[in-house]
């Protein structure tokens, strides 16, 4: 798995910034610098180059991806976790949560065995082995970004989807209900997410399920303004005007014609997303509201629990933080490149 | 100017009465609760519903929530069930722990990042380009509260080069004037005291830095990289101005101006990253206390707390929207 600083810095001179950077616009409300990044990318798929009839946007961006350094380290990244995720039950050699060499290990005497012929990665502190924890790990640490960013997007997607909707096809009212909803969705926005996914966590207690929940919640305003401005960029083309006049229904309009052409900012926000998800689930497992069940090992709860002996065996956090870190790169890596080959400006 | 700032103050209004009122219900609806936190596990029905009646807590919710209202505007947030202090009280006690933190760690990423940035875009393509993307990107990815563990370990407890925990060193005698450690020390002059907790800064600041430093360093670097193909750059250049001229009046001011906004959304990520590395470094701020919050579901401790740092953070929003119509003559004309 190329995770050497140099594969990641051959990508470099390609990399999208991280944000755009946004014209100033003395109208946007408070928060609008962080609301006007993402209608900035929103925006972005509402660029398509007219006359361009032979391929199409994703067509050419995916061309563009597959000669980008930074994309196929990303995919590479990618398609090695999901693999090992999915079919965690085949590779792992043990069972996770059996403690056959706990006569091994005295974590209190600092007796430690690290990597040997039968355990590649050695044990952990209770004699279990490392390496079968860690890819079981890997399908739980999937599960909640994949759960997350299905919180996010689902619950993101209708807000937006709705407020977008009512904003392009609903007139006067339906720019009142857009306006309400946005202002719901700007005010979710000034919450830090990590805050806000450590409050959700506090008070409903400490699972799996609290993470995936709350980890996800605070992603929904990013969807949901994404996915609404994407809309209203779609909503003022001529394709739109054309539905209507033909007398095509509203609500069709809204699904058929105007939602699959907004859906490739969310899509790239959603690859964002799941890296997002692991890496703050991992922080709600160190701060002891994830999940407590040691029955499913979670390279975030694992972090958390090796930390108490990171001075006598380092290699037991560093495992789970280095699968953390380099699971998280490839999906950022992976959706930074979709941005940028789906964003012409930033392609000089 | 005036009516520009009046108008973003009134629009305060409706987002923060929102947020209280999110809050509130959410707070309420949630299963669990303070009876269940206060009373031990075998406390009988009636004793719950004690509880709850001198909590308040079986008023109709409408009722509940103007009273909530009724006393915010007052300042009053509530008291802290796990402390029995008042919650801005615990809040403003903890916050120039917590100010002197996310300053130090806001100075460090502006100050690395925005020369790193600019270099990065200037030498386009070159090692140091691929070296600040690449790392600022696996800034991103790595998660605070690990970083913050490696650097304890290794400068603090290995090395020993910086203090591991706390504010101040045990038996560190200062005056206290407004519990910022290092301006009430400059101000009378324990300059012992400054020295020590300016050393207590630096891990964890560094720490907190990580993140804001990353973004920093690829905003800088995306909005040079925009300025400098602009067509008033190459004016500037063609009419003969001097390199620094250009590089200070013409790129940098317009480029800082993505990179300011950056930052004030970025304090609103310190807070929270606050949690993670003051509960770290056993630093006594908010952080440290939101924390202590979460596991004794100590729910008017973080109602409070988070309607205080949202005010915060559009507040600190707000004076980045000031400041950037003082850099920017565009914004004001509009």
């Amino acid at each position: 798995m190329p995770t050497t600083p140099s594969s990641q810095n051959r990508s470099g001179p390609e990399s999208a910034p991280e944000t755009p950077a946004d014209a100033p616009d003395g109208h946007a409300p408070l928060l609008g610098r962080k609301a006007a990044r993402i209608d900035r990318l929103a925006e972005l798929m509402g660029h398509r180059e007219e006359g361009d009839h032979g391929a199409g946007v994703w067509r050419t961006a995916f061309a563009r991806m597959r000669r980008s350094p930074m994309a196929i380290t990303g995919a590479v990244i990618v398609v090695v976790f999901l693999v090992v995720a999915l079919f965690s039950p085949l590779i792992a050699p043990y069972s996770p949560t059996s403690q056959a060499w706990g006569a091994e290990v005295f974590p209190n005497r600092n007796v430690f065995v690290g990597p040997r012929a039968e355990n590649w990665l050695g044990l952990d502190n209770l004699g279990r082995d490392q390496f079968s924890r860690m890819v079981i790990g890997a399908r739980q640490t999937l599960l909640v970004g994949v759960v997350a960013t299905l919180v996010g997007f689902g619950v993101g997607a209708l807000l937006g989807g709705a407020a977008g909707a009512a904003s392009v096809l609903g007139g006067r009212w339906g720019r009142q209900v857009d306006n309400l909803v946005m202002r719901v969705i700007d005010m979710m926005l000034a919450l830090p997410t990590l805050l806000l996914a450590v409050t959700i966590a506090a008070l409903v207690g400490s699972s799996l399920t609290t993470v995936m929940i709350a980890v996800g919640v605070a992603q929904v305003p990013i969807f949901a303004r994404l996915l609404r401005g994407a809309m209203l960029s779609q909503g003022s083309r001529d394709y739109v005007l054309a539905a209507r006049a033909l007398g095509v229904r509203k609500h069709r309009i809204a699904l058929v014609h105007i939602l699959p052409n907004s859906l490739g900012p969310v899509i790239v926000q959603s690859t964002l997303t799941l890296a997002t998800a692991i890496i703050d689930a991992a922080a709600l497992s160190y701060l002891g509201l994830g999940n407590p069940d040691p029955a499913f090992p979670e390279w975030g709860t694992m972090l958390a629990d090796a930390q108490r002996f990171l001075s006598s065996a380092p290699q037991l956090a560093v495992y789970p933080a280095l699968a953390i870190i380099v699971t998280a790169l490839g999906f950022t890596l992976l959706g930074e490149a979709m941005r940028e080959a789906l964003d012409p400006k930033l392609r000089k | 100017m005036l009516r520009f700032i009046v108008r973003r103050l009134l629009q305060l209004i409706p987002t923060l009465g929102g947020l209280s009122i999110l809050l509130f219900v959410w707070l309420q609806r949630l299963p669990g609760g303070p009876e269940y936190a206060l009373l031990p596990d075998d406390a009988t029905a009636e004793q719950r519903a004690a509880l709850r009646r001198s909590l308040g807590l079986d008023e109709p919710i409408t009722v509940q929530y103007l009273a909530f209202l009724r006393r915010i505007l007052q300042g009053d947030l509530g008291t802290s069930l796990n402390t029995g202090r008042s919650v801005t009280e615990e809040f403003f006690t903890r916050f120039p722990a917590t100010f002197e933190l996310g300053f130090t760690a806001m100075l460090i990423a502006v100050a690395a990042g925005v020369p790193l940035g600019y270099l990065a875009a200037r030498r386009r393509g070159t090692v140091l380009d691929f070296a600040a993307v690449g790392g600022s990107l696996l800034g991103i990815c790595t998660p605070v509260f690990f970083l913050a563990f490696i650097l304890k370990v290794v400068f603090a407890e290995r090395l020993g080069l910086f203090p591991s925990a706390f504010r101040l060193s045990p038996g560190m005698n200062r005056t206290d004037l407004t519990g910022f450690v290092v301006l009430d020390g400059l101000r009378t002059g324990e300059f012992d005291v400054v020295w020590d907790a300016l050393l207590h800064l630096v891990l964890p600041g560094l720490a907190l830095a990580s993140i804001p430093l990353a973004v920093i360093v690829r905003m800088t670097r995306a909005s040079v990289l925009e300025v400098l193909g602009e067509d008033y750059v190459r004016t500037a250049n063609a009419k003969g101005l001097h390199r620094n001229t250009v590089r200070t009046r013409h790129v940098m001011r317009n480029a800082m101006l993505p990179v300011v906004t950056a930052v004030g959304l970025l304090t609103g990520s310190l807070f929270a990253g606050a949690v993670l590395t003051e509960s770290v470094f056993a630093f006594p701020g908010i952080g440290s206390f939101v924390y202590a919050a979460t596991q004794g579901r100590d729910y008017p401790v973080l109602t409070g707390f988070i309607l205080l740092i949202a005010t915060m953070y559009v507040l600190i929003n707000l004076l980045v929207d000031i400041s950037y119509s003082l850099l920017d003559p565009r914004v004001r004309a509009q």
